[in-house]
């Protein structure tokens, strides 16, 4: 079925194309063609039978009809051949002949009003009036007959001629033919302007228009033109004749101006604007500069000069970074990260089975005084010091099992710390690094009870980092405790997963010879280019004012005097006895048998020596 | 400053809105005041418009019919054809059509109109159907049967603001429920599509032209 449908599809088609290259000019079929048309240009001896040439109606209320009589010369006579029509109404009409043959055309017959129908569809038949033959049918509506007079009153006017003189617009105006009836609506045209130059073949076409005028853009001045127009009824196919050509010439006007001002105007212009706009960046360059690539902000403490924190000295750094307020108080409290040695002073007499190190970093027993600081691995005690005691956090314990007091100075500020003897612990400070402690209380004797005391000359004047101290005793310790201005330097070294005994408490005399600054109680300990030992872990207390601070290691003193040695000491290397050997240029270098509980890894020669002989003669059991 | 800039803003916008909106002529029901109501020859106007519309896409319509199937050179076979319509009486010249009477012309219109409701739709559902249409052309013919129903509703609107304005008498009678007008040839069998759309294309013509006469003797213009 669809191949059949198809393969009728392809004749049709192919029947089309053949049609339209036979007869190019055809048109509606029902408008012009009669049944049977030949061309004129037929050879003579073809005969060519009577036959009609047309029918057209002009303004819908009447039409024509033309024959010729072909090559029947005999039936050219008037009379001969009569035209007759029918309407193809309900019912059915009889043949009629011509209402009216027009006197003064010939082969003409007018259908007037009366015979005129609209809408219906009409056969005509020319037939010879002898013999009863009809030559020729044709079969059509009306309305599709219909060829509109052509618009009259074709005028035109001139719209402007551009700058150049060249090409000027013209403005087209027409009537619409008299014989059609637009008014009452009978009829609605369409009207097409078409115009060439005079001597060209070619007709250029504009748009449909159903107004009754149309304008005409670039045309050219030194020519002529010829405009012409027509119509047709909208929705139908059929255009009438052609109107009357109508001539439009334009003489070329001279241009006034000239191009050569203007040109030389408007370069001179760009450059002067450019001139200007180089002047203009050069002279606010710098601000250009800022505007366009804003310098980078670096990172900006407020109220902090960066200046002097690059070369300022240790001590106006203290002060500026404690009155920063940076350093709260509570979250110094609730830092994990720091911790804190916990320090049980109750348990100071009686030996526990635990090792010194497990009770300073607080591991196996709770907290002596129901301490909750379940993050402290420090030696850290909260309650230790009731009275003014050096607090100083190692973990090397004691001889007497003194706990780690991590608890600085004396509650009150006073600068004499306490009655202990002063212990200075001195070691040669090992590096120039040593030099600015300016972070660092140095502890200057070691309580019997536990305590430790920092050396007087460091209860200077910080008091914001009294705070610091009230949050390291913990919550349960008196106020006075908190007066402590030493700052707790804790340092809790480990290794990894355990403990280092290494403890080194660097402490820093205020009246030490190299240390100039006695007023900061804390001396930082700078970091070495590059150097953290790497078994150390990461448990420092931080003072306020120094959460950059680097370890520093608080330093048991010693129950005995020691003679002034050096502040640090560099550990060198580790023998097979686990022993520590300092460096040799320190004046003494007791071989103190670590712990055997401690584990001593090998340590790198780090120039920054955390241990002192001291500390070293603790760790020993 | 910024703030005051954005209510001025903000206001001129608002009155740019109202504006537009002012600028619209609704159409009002039974004359509220304020509305601009449209006037007879205003609805005349836009029928006129609609169906000449109707008639141009009709027209294109019969002409791609005649571009697919040949046309024969038996015109007689082809003319003649009997539309569903043809029982209908209608003017068949100007003359004929201004002498009518208002009313029955009005009612040879919506006759007309809704004679070609049902018929269409059914063309455009065979048109769909087969595969010789595009759907270009049975778009068309959807289009005509959507253009129908709403010219024939304008008609129905113009024919009642004539009676409201007294031009006509009531006399136009049962538009809703007219009989509809199988489309049957002479022998009983339906129309084919193309016959349908011959027809419709001349009952299109017929529509438009009747309603132009109409609107001429009813609002009186230049040249009526």
């Amino acid at each position: 079925m669809e191949l059949r449908t198809s393969l009728s599809l392809l004749c049709v088609l192919l029947c089309m194309l053949g049609n339209q290259a036979i007869t190019p000019h055809r048109d509606r079929p029902e408008d012009y063609t009669p049944a049977t048309h030949t061309p004129e240009d037929y050879t003579p001896d073809t005969p060519v039978l009577p036959h009609f040439t047309g029918c057209r109606s002009r303004e819908q209320e009447t039409f024509r009809c033309w024959w010729s009589a072909g090559t029947f010369s005999n039936l050219s006579e008037p009379g001969a051949l009569v035209v007759f029509f029918q309407m193809k109404n309900t019912p059915l009409s009889d043949w009629q002949e011509c209402p009216e043959y027009t006197a003064t055309v010939e082969n003409e017959c007018y259908f007037s009003k009366t015979f005129t129908h609209i809408w219906t569809s009409y056969c005509v038949q020319l037939r010879a009036t002898a013999q009863n033959i009809t030559y020729d049918e044709f079969c059509f509506t009306v309305e599709n007959i219909v060829h509109p007079d052509p618009p009259v009153g074709l005028n035109w006017t001139l719209l402007n001629v551009s700058r150049s003189g060249l090409n000027f617009d013209i403005l087209v105006r027409w009537a619409p033919p008299p014989s059609a009836d637009v008014h009452t609506g009978w009829m609605s045209l369409k009207y097409e302007v078409q115009y060439r130059q005079r001597n060209a073949s070619h007709w250029d076409k504009l748009d449909l228009e159903s107004g009754t005028q149309q304008s005409i853009y670039g045309l050219q001045t030194d020519k002529e033109y010829e405009v012409r127009i027509h119509c047709k009824m909208s929705a139908f196919h059929n255009f009438g004749e052609f109107s009357d050509s109508i001539f439009v010439h334009v003489a070329p006007i001279p241009s006034k101006e000239s191009v050569f001002p203007t040109m030389v105007l408007l370069v001179s212009g760009v450059v002067g604007l450019l001139i200007l706009l180089m002047l203009v960046i050069f002279s606010q360059q710098q601000r250009l500069m800022v505007i366009l690539l804003p310098p980078v902000p670096a990172p900006k403490i407020k109220g902090i000069d960066p200046e002097l924190l690059k070369k300022g000295k240790m001590d106006q750094l203290n002060s500026l970074l404690s009155s920063q307020h940076m350093y709260n108080q509570d979250t110094y409290r609730e830092d994990p990260w720091v911790e804190f040695i916990q320090l049980d002073l109750d348990d100071a007499g009686e030996k526990s089975g635990s090792s010194d190190t497990q009770r300073l970093l607080g591991f196996t027993r709770p907290g002596p005084k129901g301490d909750d600081d379940s993050g402290r691995a420090s030696c850290y005690d909260p309650d230790l010091l009731p009275d003014a005691e050096g607090l100083l956090a190692a973990h090397c314990e004691m001889e007497e099992h003194h706990p780690l007091v991590s608890e600085s100075g004396p509650s009150t500020p006073s600068p004499e710390a306490t009655d202990a003897p002063f212990l200075p612990f001195r070691t040669q400070p090992v590096g120039q690094s040593w030099i600015n402690m300016d972070f660092y209380a140095q502890v200057s004797d070691v309580t019997p009870a536990g305590g430790v005391v920092l050396s007087p000359g460091q209860q200077s004047e910080t008091p914001g980092m009294n705070p610091d101290e009230k949050k390291k005793k913990g919550e349960d310790a008196g106020d006075e405790e908190v007066e402590k201005e030493k700052k707790l330097q804790l340092l809790v070294v480990g290794s990894d997963g355990g403990y280092s005994p290494e403890v080194v408490a660097r402490q820093v005399e205020s009246s030490a010879p190299y240390s100039p600054a006695p007023e900061n109680a804390y001396h930082a300990l700078p970091p070495e280019p590059g150097e953290e030992p790497q078994t150390w872990s990461v448990g420092y207390l931080v003072p306020d004012g120094e959460a950059q601070a680097p370890y520093f290691l608080p330093e048991a003193p010693p129950a005995s005097v020691l003679p002034p040695v050096s502040d640090y000491t560099v550990v060198q290397e580790v023998d097979g006895q686990h022993s520590l050997l300092l460096n040799p240029s320190a004046p003494q270098s007791p071989a103190c048998p670590p712990n055997p509980t401690k584990h001593l890894p090998s340590m790198p020669a780090v120039p920054m020596g955390y241990l002192t002989p001291e500390l070293l003669e603790n760790l020993s059991p | 400053f910024s703030r005051s800039l954005q209510t001025v803003l903000f206001v001129a916008l608002l009155c740019l809105d109202l504006r537009t909106h002012v600028g619209s002529a609704p159409i009002c029901p039974h004359g509220h005041t304020g509305c601009h109501i449209l006037s007879l020859a205003d609805l005349f106007d836009r029928v006129i418009q609609h169906s000449a519309r109707l008639h141009g896409l009709s027209s294109d319509l019969h002409s791609e019919f005649e571009h697919f199937f040949l046309p024969s050179k038996n015109h007689i076979g082809r003319v003649y054809r009997k539309c569903h319509t043809s029982s209908i009486l209608t003017p068949n010249g100007k003359e004929n059509a201004q002498k009518l009477a208002r009313e029955e012309l009005t009612e040879v219109i919506l006759k007309l109109l809704t004679a070609w409701r049902d018929p269409l739709s059914q063309l455009h559902q065979s048109m769909a159907h087969q595969q010789d249409f595009n759907s270009f052309s049975s778009n068309k013919a959807l289009e005509l049967s959507d253009m129908v129903h709403e010219l024939r509703k304008g008609v129905e609107k113009v024919t009642e603001k004539m009676q409201l304005l007294g031009m006509i008498s009531n006399s136009v009678n049962g538009l809703s429920s007219s009989e509809a007008l199988l489309p049957a040839s002479e022998s009983g069998e339906a129309m084919s599509d193309y016959e349908l759309v011959y027809c419709f294309r001349r009952d299109s013509d017929k529509v438009q032209n009747y309603l132009k006469i109409l609107k001429c003797r009813i609002v009186p213009e230049h040249g009526c």
